[in-house]
C-alpha cells in the first residue's frame, strides 16, 4: 500500500514540483497550503508522513508541528531555508524527525523519507533484540519486538525516530555511542550529517522518559564521547 | 633623581656647616688672640695661667708661640699639631687657617700673628662633633634617598602602567575585533581622559557591527528570496531528467545545459552566501575536531571524484566547521576540473603543528603574476576548456574560509607538470616532539 504523504507548503510552485516528484516515487501525495489547513485535513484524512515548510504564512511551521504532535507520532520532515539558523533546532524540538534545506534535490528528500519508513515497527522480526527493563521502579519496559515503550503498562508515546534512537541506545545498554554513530544508524546520514539532530532527539527522549529531565540518569551524556543508556 | 638630590644636599650641608663652623672658630680665635695680646702686653705675663683662664670651649686647644717658646692649653695638642705651612705663613705676619687631621680627627687650625708682642696665637678646633653630625646627616640623607628612589620607582611603574594598560587594552580590543570578535567592547573607566577614548572606541565598534550585521542580513534576505525559485527549478529539472527518455535528443541536450547551468547557479549562490557570512567576520559556530582524511574522502565522493586520487597521512586531525571545509575543498576540486584540466591528486602532509593539503591538477598551472589575484572575488582565469564556467567566487571563498580557520592557501609549483594549490590548516593534534608524518611529496 502506498505511503500517504501530506505536503504543507505555501509556495505553489515548490508544492507542485514536490507532488510531481514524490508521486513518481510512489507516494500518495496530498497538499495543504497552511498550518491550519494541514491540521484540519489531518483530522479527516490521516496520513503516514508529513513534509512541513518552516516558513509558512499565517500559522507558522513550528505551531503546525507542535499541534500535529499532540495527536500523532508520524514522521515529519521539515524544509528550511538555511541550515545554520536556530530554526532547524526549534523545528526539531517542536517534534520534527529530520530536515532538508532549500534548494534541495528530490533525491535527498526521498532518501530521508526512506530512512524514516525503515524505522517502522516490525513485529515478529526474529532479529529484533528482546525486551529490556529500563527502570524497575517505574516499570519502564522497552519492547523492540512489539515496538512499544510501556510505563506501568501504559504506552509512552514516542515518535518512530525517538523509538528507534532508544532502541539503538539499548542495543546493548551501558555502551557509549557517539553522535556520529547514532546519526548513521538512526537517520542514515553520512559524514556531513548534522549532529544537532541527535542532541535534540536525546533532549526530547529525556523529557518523555526521565523522572527529572534536568538531571538525567537513564540517558547519560558522556562528555566528548557520546551518549549511554544506563538502566536503573 | 633622589640620589642626586641626596648627594647635593649632603655636599651643600657639609660645606655650609663647615664654613659656619670655620667662621665661628675664626671669630672666636680673633677674640681670643686679642685677649692674649692684651695680656701679653702687660708685664709679668704668665702664659699658662692666661691659657687656663681662657677656658677654651668645645674641645678647642689654644696654642701660643712667644719668645720662641710654645704653650698649649691642652696636653694633646702642641706645636707638632700645627702644620708647618701654617706656622710659616703666620711667622710671615699673616693670619691664616687650615683644615687638617690631628690624630685622625679633622680639625681647623687658625693662626693669628701678634707682631706687637712678637707672638703667634693658634687655635685648634676639632670638627669631631661636626663630623658626627655630618655623618648622621649623611646616613639620613642616604636612607631618605633610597626610600625616595624606591617610592619614585613604584609610583612611576604604577603611573605608567595605569596609562599604558588602557592603551594596551585598546590595542588588544582592536586586534580582537579585526579577528572577528565583533562583540568586543572596552570596559568603562573612571579616568576622564581615557573615558573619551573608550567611549569613542566603543561607539565606533557598535556602528561597525551594525553595518556588518545589516549587510549580512541583506545577504540572508536576498538568499531567502532566491532559494525558493531555485528550489522549484532544481526539483523540476530532476523530474525532467528522470523522464529524459521521453525527450528527443535535442531536448535532452537542452536539458543537460539547463542542469549544468542550474548547478552552477546553485553553487554561485552558496558561495556568495558563505562569503557574506565569513567575510562579515562571523566566527565559525560549529567547530569540531575531525579526521582530515575522512573529510577529504567524503568531499571527493560528494564531488563525484574517485577517492583513489587521495594519498598521504591518515592520522591528521583538524578543527573546523565540517560543511565549510567541505566547501573549501569542493571549490578547489571544482577549480582543478574547470581550469586545471582535471584533478590529478590530493595529498595530505602532516607537519608538527599544521596540516597541508596539496590539490594538484594536470593543467597549465597558475602563472606567478596571477597567484595573488586569483583569490580575489570575480577574478576569472583562462580555462583549459575554452569557456569560463567558473563562478569567480570559489577561490575567494576558499581564501576567506581558510583564513577564518587560522590557515592559509596559496599556489605552488608542482614538480613535473600541472598546477598545485596548497591549503594549510592548524592541526588539532599538534605534535610536541617535532615528528613529521608525510605520506607523499612535500
Amino acid at each position: 500500500m502506498a505511503t500517504r504523504l501530506l505536503v504543507v507548503e505555501d509556495d505553489d510552485r515548490i508544492r507542485s514540483v514536490l507532488r510531481l516528484a514524490l508521486e513518481d516515487e510512489g507516494y500518495q501525495v496530498s497538499e495543504a497550503t497552511s498550518g491550519e489547513a494541514a491540521l484540519r485535513q489531518f483530522r479527516t484524512k490521516p496520513v503516514d508522513m508529513m513534509i512541513v515548510d518552516l516558513m509558512l504564512g499565517e500559522v507558522d511551521g513550528f505551531t503546525c508541528i507542535r499541534d500535529i504532535r499532540k495527536v500523532s507520532d508520524i514522521p515529519i520532515i521539515i524544509i528550511s531555508a538555511r541550515a545554520d539558523t536556530h530554526d532547524i533546532v526549534a523545528g526539531l524540538e517542536a517534534g520534527a524527525d529530520d530536515y532538508v534545506t532549500k534548494p534541495f534535490q528530490i533525491k535527498e528528500v526521498t532518501a530521508r523519507l526512506r530512512a524514516l519508513r525503515r524505522r517502522a515497527r516490525t513485529p515478529g522480526d526474529p532479529e529484533v533484540p528482546p525486551d529490556i527493563v529500563l527502570d524497575s521502579t517505574r516499570q519502564l519496559v522497552l519492547s523492540p519486538s512489539r515496538g512499544t515503550l510501556l510505563r506501568d503498562g501504559q504506552d509512552v508515546h514516542l515518535t518512530l525516530t525517538e523509538f528507534r534512537l532508544l532502541s539503538e541506545l539499548a542495543n546493548p545498554p551501558g555502551r557509549v555511542q557517539s553522535r556520529r554513530a547514532l546519526l548513521e544508524s538512526v537517520w542514515e546520514h553520512g559524514f556531513f550529517g548534522d549532529e544537532r539532530i541527535v542532541d535534540v532527539h536525546i533532549r526530547r527522549l529525556r523529557t518523555k522518559i526521565e523522572q527529572d529531565p534536568g538531571a538525567p540518569r537513564l540517558i547519560v551524556t558522556v562528555r566528548g564521547l557520546g551518549y549511554r543508556l544506563d538502566p536503573q | 633623581m633622589s640620589a642626586i638630590f641626596a648627594v647635593t644636599t649632603y655636599a651643600l650641608a657639609q660645606s655650609y656647616l663647615l664654613s659656619q663652623r670655620e667662621r665661628a672658630v675664626l671669630r672666636q680665635a680673633y677674640l681670643d688672640a686679642n685677649y692674649v695680646r692684651g695680656r701679653l702686653e702687660s708685664a709679668g705675663a704668665d702664659v699658662p695661667a692666661i691659657l687656663t683662664a681662657m677656658a677654651p670651649t668645645s674641645g678647642s686647644a689654644l696654642v701660643v708661640h712667644w719668645r720662641d717658646r710654645w704653650f698649649s692649653s691642652s696636653l694633646d695638642v702642641g706645636r707638632s699639631s700645627i702644620p708647618r705651612s701654617l706656622r710659616d705663613v703666620v711667622a710671615d705676619g699673616r693670619p691664616a687657617s687650615i683644615r687638617t687631621r690631628i690624630d685622625g680627627v679633622p680639625a681647623i687650625v687658625i693662626g693669628v700673628p701678634l707682631p706687637s708682642v712678637q707672638a703667634s696665637y693658634y687655635e685648634v678646633a676639632p670638627l669631631r662633633e661636626l663630623q658626627e653630625n655630618l655623618r648622621t646627616l649623611g646616613v639620613v640623607l642616604t636612607g631618605g634617598a633610597l626610600v625616595a628612589a624606591l617610592a619614585g620607582a613604584g609610583l612611576g611603574v604604577y603611573a605608567s602602567r595605569s596609562v599604558v594598560r588602557p592603551l594596551n587594552d585598546v590595542a588588544g580590543a582592536a586586534a580582537q575585533i579585526a579577528g572577528g570578535r565583533l562583540d568586543t567592547r572596552l570596559p568603562p573607566t573612571r579616568d576622564p581622559e581615557l573615558a573619551t577614548i573608550v567611549g569613542s572606541f566603543n561607539s565606533m565598534v557598535d556602528t561597525l557591527h551594525q553595518r556588518i550585521e545589516r549587510d549580512a542580513r541583506l545577504a540572508a534576505d536576498v538568499s531567502h528570496e532566491l532559494r525558493s525559485p531555485l528550489t522549484t527549478l532544481v526539483a523540476s529539472v530532476e523530474v525532467l531528467d528522470k523522464r529524459r527518455d521521453e525527450l528527443s535528443p535535442r531536448s535532452q541536450r537542452a536539458l543537460d545545459l539547463v542542469i549544468e547551468e542550474l548547478d552552477r547557479f546553485r553553487r554561485l549562490l552558496d558561495n556568495l552566501l558563505e562569503l557574506a557570512r565569513v567575510g562579515a567576520g562571523l566566527a565559525p559556530e560549529a567547530a569540531e575536531p575531525m579526521s582530515l582524511w575522512e573529510l577529504l574522502e567524503h568531499t571527493l565522493a560528494r564531488s563525484g571524484q574517485t577517492t583513489a586520487v587521495l594519498s598521504g597521512a591518515r592520522d591528521v586531525q583538524v578543527t573546523g566547521d565540517k560543511l565549510r571545509l567541505e566547501r573549501v575543498f569542493a571549490n578547489l576540486i571544482d577549480n582543478a576540473e574547470r581550469h586545471g584540466g582535471g584533478l590529478a591528486a590530493v595529498t595530505i602532509v602532516g607537519e608538527r603543528d599544521r596540516a597541508l593539503v596539496l590539490v594538484d591538477d594536470d593543467g597549465p598551472g597558475v602563472p606567478i603574476s596571477e597567484r595573488e589575484r586569483i583569490f580575489d572575488r570575480f577574478a576569472t582565469g583562462r580555462t583549459a576548456r575554452g569557456s569560463s564556467s567558473g563562478t569567480g567566487l570559489g577561490l575567494a571563498l576558499v581564501s576567506e574560509t581558510v583564513a577564518a580557520h587560522g590557515g592559509a592557501v596559496w599556489c605552488a609549483d608542482r614538480p613535473g607538470r600541472g598546477g598545485r594549490f596548497v591549503v594549510s590548516l592548524p592541526r588539532a593534534d599538534a605534535r610536541p616532539d617535532g615528528a613529521t608524518t608525510a605520506g607523499g611529496e612535500t
